[in-house]
């Protein structure tokens, strides 16, 4: 397995209750390469290399998926709602199309 | 568009016509077909000939004028109540002229609560963006909003 990459969820707002819907973000540091850029020092085009499945998960069980191509941005973002039903892990995974397979977890905290 | 790639993208966009029926498009899954795909090819891909409609339920929100297309910030919100009975199933983000018109696909539950979603993109010039939305009875809705492009994000 390739070594972990950057990434980062975060809640948005970071205090809300049960029953509230917040905004879930996933930032990752990946290069998105497209497959049609040409590298400046050997002339050889470089082979794509892109985020191609996410997953995000309240305790195992998948609320979100998404199909994710080439012409999202270097160092993706993705932003999505989660109506907070209680207490949870949510974890995003993600694959490319390389087969590299990474996960990022953080834990749901509702007060109140 | 070069011929290779156009036969490519037209085989990928048949095969999926073909073989896609509606219970196909009932199931949580992405459509599939060719990475590289025109903006209709792609369409068809994700509505399997449907009939889409422009809607003020979704409002789409990118920049006028981005002067790095390499980074468009782009944010969809769909108005919906968010029930089992009636929630937004799927959110494609679109582009008409890149080389690949597809950016995200985002299958969406009732458990999202709201049908939200937002990334970053990239566009190789100026060009709409088009956001594709699913609802849970199969309707497919639309949002379009054009792009001023500075520089373009792809080479």
């Amino acid at each position: 397995m390739a070594e972990a990459r950057k990434s980062m969820i975060k809640f948005k707002p970071k205090k809300f209750k049960v029953g509230d819907t917040i905004k879930v973000d996933f930032i990752v540091i990946h290069p998105m390469e497209t497959g049609t850029k040409k590298d400046k020092k050997s002339g050889k085009i470089k082979p794509a290399h892109f985020i191609d499945n996410i997953t995000f998960s309240l305790d195992g069980k998948p609320f979100t998926t998404m199909k994710v191509w080439e012409t999202v941005s270097t160092n993706p973002y993705f932003s999505v709602n989660l109506k907070v039903p209680g207490k949870g892990k949510i974890t995003v995974d993600y694959t490319d199309n390389t087969g590299e397979k990474n996960s990022k977890s953080k834990k749901l905290k509702p007060k109140g | 568009m070069k011929r290779r790639n156009f036969i490519k993208s037209f085989c990928a966009a048949s095969a999926v016509a073909a073989t896609m029926t509606p219970s196909a498009l009932l199931a949580k899954e992405a459509p599939k077909g060719g990475n590289l795909l025109s903006y209709d090819a792609a369409v068809s891909a994700i509505t399997g000939g449907k009939a889409v409609t422009d809607s003020a339920k979704v409002s789409l929100t990118v920049p006028e004028i981005a002067e790095n297309g390499a980074v468009v910030p782009v944010k969809v919100n769909i108005e919906s109540p968010m029930t089992d009975a009636d929630h937004v199933k799927a959110i494609h983000v679109l582009s008409t002229k890149n080389g690949n018109a597809r950016c995200a696909d985002v299958m969406l539950t009732p458990l999202n609560g709201k049908g939200y979603f937002a990334t970053r993109i990239k566009l190789n010039g100026t060009q709409d963006v088009v956001a594709l939305v699913e609802m849970s009875d199969g309707s497919f809705l639309r949002a379009a909003k054009p792009v001023k492009v500075t520089i373009g994000g792809c080479g």
